[in-house]
């Protein structure tokens, strides 16, 4: 765990400004199989400390690989003099003055230990063993052992300090194999969620029946057929429903992006989805329970609380940091984050999702005549305008309320406030994936969920 | 200051001490200067200063990595002890090495001292020129930073480098408005060594700002059609990426999933396509100068005159495949440009589509594509004729590099990579 050179250092901060102290260390581990072949074991590591202080609208920020007093004066002296070249070179003396938190002290970081390489790498080769042995007409596989973590000590001149820990763990399966026009197809699941790898993975034989699953779907897709393209009534699984809530909506409302010209700068209380969707960021706990990457404190000192975005259609707020939520008059729910020590706060989504309704998945199928149950993504891509594009990699036809044949690889598009008015059905189970970066300047860890959702929505086809 | 070379030293002596065959250690510091621009303002000025120590061990035959961000003894002694403990979970390849003796070169180049005033006033200046001369033009957020980067990489049979070495990099994220309306974002890079020219002039920055400002009226398109798809460096660097990776590079042909694992030799594209990696290219701001298994950086043909010349494998992969090693491990890519003015590559497009960005699924090893044409023109009877929105491409990276309508004699330099304007014919344009 870290030691505590933040609580000595705090003194430094000037006096006179809004100002944050941060140490911080993150690590991760990657080991890779590919067909077999171990070509990545290794472990990184990386700490040290950094200030950001804020004059007349603008901030200065300094970090150092050193994780120690000396180390944090210097980046407290250094972010000083950039927060005052700016003031003088470029001030924005016209911005909200930031608003004061109360001061207070987070609950503790539960420590945590990271397991031994070798835990890693014998999960891996048993996971791995059991694919070759049991798939041999495969064409390739590929197992990946994975896990990252962030700690931190933060100390802000007004608001909360504290010391959190975040690690978080996961194993990759990729299927590959051919289409009997000779096509490669591929198929991938990622297990696990926050808590260490040692917690997360106890058993390899706890994961065969998921494998099993996926070679049963790899199957079915080398049979399948290419979607038609064209606009049609689909149901996104809550694994879209998440990405479409993070790429296509969340992004959106980011108040940084709504001050850099995003769709949200117009449609504040106005209807942008249907009346059955309703969008919130999670901090810490979803549903009455843990949210899949719990947030307690964000990097400027805010305790995180929920955010309300989208309520029974209507759009209602956006993620901030202190200084937009002084800008735009909103109370600041603690998105501001930073992925390692050396980078500074930015407004980040925590858990997005969308909430649940009442609709059964079955009862949906059942309703659709002519359509797809779109199920598995391998990407997704949004504008700051809404527009959006998500490779679907597994779906199924519907005809008649029937599942039909398993679906190639093809993509969806659309505009998210334009798309979600077409929501008319909304299933009553909400699907979390939690294994990604969000990637905007620092990549980030971040939690996506959904239910799924009937909706009208274009199809690439081939 | 760091003593690298003394750094790097004492960690190798510390992996052979815990009982290392061979060992490679690359020791990097990094000081950085960035200015921020968000919605338009200034907004942060940062200073980092950053270490970095990757170590990789063999030891009986079993490989093992760590990187860590410190320099003291204790910290080195750690992480030697760790790199060892992980090869040790590992299993034996014989195929794992690193590079044999070198001539212990020393490089400097680009411009590692920063002029802050210089570099602070370049881009007030970017700034008023976009404000003059694209008033539509928001800045969502605009980066601009030099880097000054002390390096060195040492190995245990004998190869040795060292550098130091600068750029100025430029980043900018911008969309733009007219009342509510607004156009799809677009992101425009260029690294340079100088801050002798105004940054407007740079990489493509004027042409991807005008570009944005005639995408705020979008029309759908309707219907579909397989034609021409233009592809400016913005869009074709992405699809070189692509294109490479899921053909040359070392996963697929080591899982032999490439379509192009026995095609060594043998024409992959049109004639006129050659495709370098030239890390050592004038126009190559920064290039690398060794790879990561300690080899001496070279220029190398991926494509030349249609024909694939080399793929682009690691060492490791080469000695698993049998296939020859790629010269560097840069990327760094050229496309060599043709003789036709772009004007008149428009000009010869009966109906078609200038592709400004591809937002799509990463495409698989089968090289199908498929995704949404953003920052997209229609081409119809020779000329530029509307903004399309909602507009989806599909086609397959393989076919297209043998249907290669023409190559523009302009080129775009934005110092990570030198690519023409491109025409690709038989790439399926859908509307909504």
């Amino acid at each position: 765990m870290l030691q505590d050179i933040i609580t000595p250092a705090r003194a430094l901060l000037p006096g006179d400004a809004h100002a944050e102290l941060r140490a911080q260390m993150n690590r991760s581990c990657r080991v890779t199989l590919l067909s077999g072949n171990l070509t990545a074991n290794a472990k990184s590591e990386t700490s040290g400390v950094s200030a950001r202080v804020y004059r007349r609208g603008v901030y200065g920020f300094s970090s150092m690989a050193e994780c120690s007093e000396e180390a944090a004066a210097s980046v407290i002296r250094a972010a000083d003099e950039n927060a005052r070249f700016m003031a003088r070179r470029a001030p924005s003396p016209d911005k909200a003055p930031i608003a004061p938190i109360p001061a207070a002290a987070a609950a503790p970081a539960v420590p945590f230990d990271d397991p031994e390489q070798k835990y890693y790498t014998d999960f891996a080769r048993a996971i791995d063993a059991y694919i070759a042995e049991k798939y041999p007409n495969l064409a390739s596989r590929a197992v990946i052992a994975t896990s990252d973590s962030m700690e931190k000590i933060l100390a802000a001149s007004d608001g909360v300090s504290g010391h959190t820990a975040s690690p978080r763990s996961y194993i990759y399966v990729f299927l590959n194999s051919e289409t009997t026009a000779g096509t490669p197809i591929e198929l991938f699941e990622a297990y696990g969620g926050s808590g260490t790898f040692d917690a997360n993975f106890t058993d390899p034989a706890a994961l065969r029946e998921s494998i099993d699953r996926l070679y049963e779907k790899l199957m079915q897709k080398r049979e399948g057929v290419y979607a038609d393209a064209g606009v049609k009534t689909c149901i996104l699984s809550g694994t879209l429903a998440g990405m479409l809530a993070h790429e296509a909506v969340g992004h959106t409302v980011e108040a940084d992006l709504v001050l850099g010209g995003s769709v949200a700068a117009h449609n504040l209380g106005k209807r942008v989805a249907s009346e059955k969707v309703s969008l919130v960021d999670f901090a810490h706990t979803a549903f009455g329970r843990p949210a899949p990457l719990p947030v307690v404190l964000d990097d400027e000192g805010t305790p995180a609380s929920d955010a309300t975005l989208i309520r029974d259609g209507i759009l209602v707020g956006y993620m901030n940091s202190r200084e937009t939520a002084a800008h735009f008059g909103m109370t600041p729910t603690g998105n501001a984050r930073a992925w390692m020590f050396s980078d500074e706060p930015l407004i980040r989504m925590r858990n997005t999702a969308i909430l649940p309704g009442t609709d059964k998945l079955e009862d949906m199928i059942a309703s659709v005549d002519d359509g797809y149950y779109l199920i598995t993504t391998n990407n997704g891509q949004a504008d700051t305008t809404g527009e959006f594009m998500f490779g679907v990699t597994f779906g199924y036809e519907i005809r008649g309320g029937k599942l039909g044949r398993a679906l190639l690889d093809t993509t969806i598009s659309g505009v998210a406030f334009e798309m979600l008015k077409t929501v008319d059905m909304v299933s009553d189970t909400v699907t979390w994936e939690s294994s990604g970066f969000c990637g905007k300047k620092q990549p980030m860890p971040v939690g996506l969920g959904g239910p799924d959702l009937r909706c009208r929505v274009m199809v690439g086809g081939r | 200051m760091h003593d690298l070379k003394q750094i790097a030293a004492a960690a190798l002596a510390a992996l052979r001490a815990r009982g290392a065959d061979k060992a490679q250690c690359a020791a990097r510091f990094t000081e950085t200067h960035e200015f921020n621009v968000d919605g338009g303002k200034f907004s942060l000025f940062r200073t980092l200063f950053d270490n970095s120590l990757s170590l990789t061990a063999i030891r009986e035959g079993r490989r093992g990595s760590v990187s860590v961000n410190r320099f003291d003894d204790a910290s080195i002694a750690a992480a030697a002890e760790n790199c060892l403990a992980i090869a040790a979970s590992g299993e034996a390849d014989p195929a794992w090495d690193f590079a044999p003796e070198t001539d212990n070169a020393a490089f400097s180049d680009g411009e590692p001292e920063a002029d802050l005033d210089q570099l602070f006033d370049r881009t007030e200046e970017l700034m008023r020129d976009i404000a003059e001369r694209h008033p539509k033009i928001l800045m969502e957020q605009m980066i601009v930073a030099h880097k000054k980067i002390t390096s060195v990489y040492q190995n245990t049979l004998g190869a040795a480098y060292s550098r130091l070495y600068g750029c100025y990099e430029i980043e900018l994220m911008f969309s733009a408005h007219e009342g509510e309306k607004a156009s799809s974002f677009f992101g425009s890079y260029v690294c340079t060594d100088s801050l002798e020219a105004p940054f407007i002039t740079l990489g493509s920055i004027e042409e991807d700002l005008s570009n944005v400002e005639r995408q705020l009226d979008t029309v759908p398109l309707d219907g579909k059609f397989v034609g021409v798809a233009l592809l400016p460096p913005s869009s074709l660097g992405e699809f070189l990426g692509s294109l490479l990776g899921n053909f040359t590079g070392d996963g697929v042909l080591l899982d032999g999933t490439s379509l192009w694992k026995d095609k060594l030799g043998q024409t992959v594209a049109d004639a006129r396509v050659t495709i370098s990696s030239a890390p050592l290219d004038p126009r190559i701001v920064c290039g690398e100068r060794w790879t990561g298994e300690g080899y001496p950086s070279e220029d190398y043909d991926i494509i030349r005159d249609g024909v694939l010349k080399s793929f682009m494998l690691s060492d490791y992969v080469s000695r698993k495949t049998g296939l020859p090693r790629a010269k560097n491990s840069a990327g760094a890519i050229i496309m060599q440009n043709g003789e036709t003015p772009l004007s008149e590559i428009i000009a010869g497009i009966e109906r078609g589509i200038w592709v400004g960005r591809f937002s799509g699924g990463e495409p698989g090893t089968s090289g199908d594509f498929s995704g949404v044409a953003k920052n997209s023109f229609l081409i119809e009877n020779g000329k530029i004729t509307a903004a399309l929105s909602e507009t989806m491409i599909s086609g397959n990276l393989a076919q297209i590099l043998q249907n290669v309508a023409a190559i523009s004699r302009e080129t775009v330099a934005d110092g990570s990579c030198v690519l023409p304007y491109a025409a690709f014919g038989g790439v399926t344009v859908s509307g909504k």
